[in-house]
Order: C-alpha cells, then structure tokens, then sequence
C-alpha cells in the first residue's frame, strides 16, 4: 500500500508551498490587473470607483479590435507553418535518422540556439534581416536580385521568419516524444495488412501523434499570442499586436485600459486554449 | 532452377536465406519448404532466429541473401504491402485510435474493396471469432484474450495465402493458452491456410506442428513431425533443447555391424549407426537415450546399463520423473508411468537399461571434425 492514500491531509500539504507560491505570483496578480482594468478613472488610485468606462472604450474603437484580429491572424500564420515544419522535423528525427546517439544530437542541435537569451537571439536576426544584411546579401550573390530589398527587416514577413525560428521547436518536441511511443510494430502490422507507406503515415502516425501536434500548437499559441518582444525589435515599432499595445500603455501609465487589453488577450487564450482541447482529449497522450 | 509451376508445389519456399544485423549472423543459409495448408512451427530458443526468419517472409528485414516464394510466387523484391500474407504479431499490433470493427476492416478497406462488401465481410468475421458485441470498443477496453481473438480476426479477413504467427500466445495468461491453441489449430483446418509459428515453447511446438522446426545459431537443426523430433533428435542441441533427453559424450571405441560402441565416462554403450555414415573409430560422439525409454526393471534384451541412485522424484500426474546420480555424477533423468513398475524411493540404488535400437546417434555439428 502506498504511503500516501488519496485523501489523506498530508498529500495536500505536500502541494501546499507550490500552490502559496501560484496564488501569490499569478492568481493574486491576475486578480489585481482584472480589478484595476475596471477602474473608472485615468489616475493609479487604489479607491477608484468602478465602472465599464475602459471596456466601452475598447469596444468603441475599431483600431483596438483590429489588432486583436491581427494578433490572432498572426498567431494562426504561425500554427500553420511551425505544424508543417515542426511535424516534418519529428518525422524526420524519429523515423529517419539512425541511431540513438544521431537522434540526440540532432535534437542537441536544435536546442543550443535556446541557450542564449530570447533578446540575444532576437536582435542576431537583424544583420541578417537589414537591407544590407546577409539574406540581401546572398540573394544578391546568387544572382536572384539585383540590388537589396527591404521587405526583411521592419515587415511583417521578417517577424514571422524570426518567430518560426523561435517557436517550431515548440511544436517539434511534443511530437517527436508521442511519435517515438509508437510501437513500430503498428506501422508494421498497417504495412502487413496492405497499407503503403503513404496511408500508413494517415491512417496510423498521423492520427496517433496528434496529441503531441496539440500540445506542440498549444505551446505556439500562447507564445505567439504574449509575444511581443519580436515585433518590437524587428518590426520597429511599426506592427503591433496585443502584447505591444499592454506595454506601450503601460509606458504612458493608462494602467486601467492597459489591464482591459490584458484582460481581453487571456480571454483570447482562453478560448484557444479551450477550443484545443475540445479537438483532441488531452488526457489520452500518455496512453499509447 | 525452380520453374514457377514446380515452386507452387510449396505455398511457402526459402532458398538460402541469409540475414546480418552489422556483424551478427541472424539467418544463415536457411531454406525450407512448407506444403500447402501445413502447420509449422519454427522452435528455438531466443536469438536462434526464427522471427527474423519470419520477418523475412513478411518483407519486414530484407535478407542479403536467397529467394522467398509465397504461392509460387518470388516475393523478395517486394514490400510486405504487396505479398500474399498476413501476420499476427506478439503484442498483437492493434490500433489504439480504432474501434474493432474499423481495425477489422483495415486491410479490405486498404486493398481497396467496395464499401458495402467490407461491412459485409467484417460483420461476418465478427459473428465467426464471437466478438461481435466488441464491435464499437477500442482495444484499451479489451482483454488479452479478446485481443488474440481481434489480432486474429484483422489478419485473417484479407483471406491470405499463409499466416505468419509471432509467438501469438506468449502474452496471454497461463491458463488462457491452451484452449486459445486448440481454437487457433481449429482455425488452421478449417481454413486449410498454411501457418507458420513462432514459439520457444516446445510443448506448442509438439502440440500444434505438423512440422517442427527447430532453430539454433542462425539456422535449421532439425525438421519433421513432431514425433521425430522428439524421439529421434538429430543433433546434440536438439536433445539437449527438447525435454527428456539423456545425453551422453564419449568416443567410439568400435564399429561393429550395425552399431557402434561408445567408450563414455560412464561405461560403453552400443548405439545404433547408419553404415554409409558411421563415424571413425576414435571420433568423439554423442548420443541421447529419451527418458520414458529407459526402464529400472531391465530383462535380457536391455544390454546397456547403468547404475545409479534416486536423488528426487517429481509427480506429473500420469508419469514419475525421478532425478538419478550415475557413479561418476553425473546426473540421469527416468520418467515412468505410474501405473506400471514400482516407485523408487529417495537414495534408492537402481540399475536402468535400455536396448541398442533406443539409442540415438548425433550427427556431429557442421564444420566439426569428423
């Protein structure tokens, strides 16, 4: 018999410093910037009144709800490409590569990047991104254009080749642990009852990875959606999504509306969250 | 040269089969021939080869070389998707993520068969293996029992030419096993497909083989009814790997007539020798006398003898097995039925005997000096 039966007190004072800790560091946080995001004043006053006053704001300024259909536009523009690639590197690391030691190092390979600091990692893109950096640079060398193009650096499409980057090992990871819990002999058994490799892929890897393909997406998800650090550095300023518009309210000290534009991005994630785990039951991913 | 026609004769042939894993030799020039509708079981103990083998036949390794035939038809150059087979594997291979019914309809659904003749034909294997009240339950809701009965329906619905079974019972509970063997020999005439069996259990192996073959290093020892194999063994490792052997070392002191007399540490023996291929004298030999042969009441016609005494005595309901001690240690086993002779007690000194014809020569391992 296990020391610990299920009700007993003492397994709730073993979870007891780190639910202090949580209640402490996020949901009293979380609370607060809920409480002050009704405040319905402009000034930091802890005896404000209370009131929709932030809210009616938001909801009677189209700008502000266009980037929260960007934020979400950009976040799904991310999904699709770290799903693709990230799935393709699993496939390609678990099914193809030989070797243990190989496999290891690959997945070596892909991590050391993420030993620096996110800001290092963000600024490195910029030489690589300006318009006489080292993608110009080489495209120009190959003869592809002609003179630099600076559709890179401060452009949409540099942010979303600096956030692949970042984020398709989010997506990697979980499917590259789901798909190597597969028994070969599955594919084996598919591939004995006259599957090609082919439908051997949809009919049996696919559909039992794709917990690891949620849990990968749901990691991309929320980082793309609180991501702003990215845009910043290598949109200049120029393209903001809702992580920017918190901190540059922040930085102008409308605390109130900057916690109504909070509020609103949990929200967000909330519900992608939850519309991901109505897709696939969660719960199933250790029982392969 | 085979002709097409000829190899049809065998509905599974293997030619020379050769398989390495790096520098371990898994298959070694292995050929056999397997007659429509038979039952083989290929017995050895772990690493001997034989699932290789079978993996062979499946297209699952791919042998470096030799040919496979299946049907009469010569298979190596082709993916498993595309040989006439089925296989049902030890962990049984079922899909976590499909319901019964739609793993049974797999591989119609996969050889592309009509909608309506799939349903048709699951619904029909369902009601034939009994389980179709599991129709809609996914394999994590089901027994080990109704598992095999699953794993084996799936395999079986594509009609195959022959069934390859990886030791299809070693998961399941002692007590399930033996009538899920009488089910799958039932199966086996029924449908008069050929099957080939995997096991390291011997008692599998006698009990549901038409042949057996017996595997050891990379190859063939031994192949035949299970009778043969049992009282007959070919090689040193046959008798030492089938239950009930006494095997005795020695070096032939003489040929005479048709038989040759053995100089061991326990004595001389005569043991029965084929004239063409009787070994020089002097050769080191060995030879097994089964233990249900040897009697402790030994009359006129048992010339070899040995002395020894009882150290333990098993009871296996119908027969006794005693453990006897030679003079020289060595240790001998003897198996009577109850019902005749007189039990030997414990430290009981016996003399045992057996006639010249129950003994069995081995032909010395390939490559061994003569």
């Amino acid at each position: 018999m296990s020391a610990f039966r299920q009700r007993s007190s003492v397994s709730y004072l073993l979870a007891l410093p780190a639910a202090l800790w949580m209640i402490a560091g996020l949901i009293v946080p979380t609370l607060f910037i809920v409480w002050v995001s009704f405040w319905a004043t402009r000034r930091f006053s802890l005896e404000s009144p209370l009131g929709l006053m932030h809210y009616i704001k938001f909801y009677n300024t189209p700008v502000y709800q266009k980037l929260v259909i960007d934020t979400v536009l950009q976040t799904g523009l991310l999904m699709g490409i770290t799903l693709v690639l990230g799935y393709c590197m699993a496939y390609f690391i678990v099914g193809k590569v030989r070797g243990e030691g190989r496999k290891i190092l690959l997945i070596l390979l892909l991590i050391i990047p993420f030993w620096t600091s996110a800001l290092i990692r963000t600024i490195a893109w910029i030489p690589f991104l300006g318009v006489n950096g080292v993608i110009n640079q080489s495209l120009i060398f190959l003869g592809l254009i002609d003179e630099p193009i600076g559709v890179f650096l401060y452009s949409r499409t540099g942010i979303t080749m600096a956030q692949v980057s970042f984020y398709t090992l989010m997506a990697t990871g979980p499917v590259v642990y789901v798909m190597r819990n597969i028994p070969p002999s599955l594919q084996q058994a598919a591939q004995c009852l006259k599957a090609s490799p082919t439908r051997v892929f949809w009919r049996i890897t696919v559909p039992l990875t794709i917990p690891g393909v949620l849990i990968g997406q749901m990691l991309v998800f929320l980082n793309v959606m609180a991501d702003f650090a990215t845009a910043s550095a290598i949109g200049g300023n120029k393209f903001t999504y809702l992580g920017n518009l918190v901190l540059n309210l922040y930085e102008s000290g409308q605390l109130s509306f900057a916690s109504v534009i909070a509020v609103v991005l949990m929200l967000t994630m909330f519900a992608g969250v939850a519309l991901l785990l109505r897709v696939v039951d969660i719960r199933r991913l250790g029982a392969l | 040269m085979t002709t097409p026609v000829e190899s049809h004769r065998y509905d599974l042939e293997l030619k020379g089969i050769t398989k390495r894993f790096d520098d371990f030799v898994a298959v070694k020039n292995l050929s056999l021939s397997v007659e429509r509708g038979q039952f083989v079981c290929l017995l050895g103990p772990s690493g001997c080869g034989k699932t290789t083998t079978l993996r062979v036949i499946a297209g699952l390794e791919e042998p470096e070389q030799g040919e496979v035939w299946i049907g009469g038809v010569r298979v190596d150059d082709m993916p498993p998707w595309e040989r006439d087979f089925a296989m049902m594997f030890q962990d049984f291979a079922l899909f976590p993520h499909m319901t019964v019914r739609k793993q049974i309809g797999f591989g119609l659904e996969m050889m592309k068969r009509p909608k309506a003749e799939i349903q048709r034909r699951v619904d029909e294997t369902l009601a034939t293996f009994e389980i179709s009240e599991m129709g809609d339950r996914k394999p994590d809701t089901l027994s080990g029992g109704e598992k095999q009965r699953v794993a084996l329906a799936r395999a079986l619905i594509t009609q195959p030419g022959i069934l390859l079974l990886d030791e299809p019972i070693g998961s399941l509970d002692f007590s399930l096993r033996e009538s899920v063997m009488l089910e799958l020999k039932d199966v086996q005439r029924r449908l008069g497909i050929t099957f080939i069996w995997v096991t390291h259990d011997q008692n599998e192996a006698f009990s549901l083989g038409d042949t057996v073959v017996v595997m050891n290093h990379a190859q063939i020892e031994q192949s035949g009814p299970p009778e043969t194999i049992a009282e007959r063994p070919r090689t040193r490792f046959v008798a030492d790997f089938i239950q009930g052997n006494n095997v005795f070392e020695g070096t032939v002191a003489a040929i005479e007539g048709g038989h040759a007399r053995i100089q061991t540490a326990s004595g001389i023996f005569a043991v029965p020798v084929d004239p063409s291929q009787a070994p020089a004298p002097g050769a080191a030999v060995t030879f097994s006398i089964r233990a249900d042969i040897l009697t402790s009441q030994p009359t006129d016609g048992h010339v070899n003898r040995l002395t020894a005494t009882c150290r333990a005595v098993e009871y296996l309901g119908a027969i006794r097995r005693y453990d006897l001690v030679l003079e020289d240690g060595r240790s001998v086993k003897l198996e009577q039925f109850r019902s005749t002779g007189t039990r030997i007690n414990e430290g009981e000194k016996v003399t045992l005997g057996w006639r010249v014809e129950d003994g069995v020569l081995h032909t010395p391992p390939a490559g061994a000096p003569a």
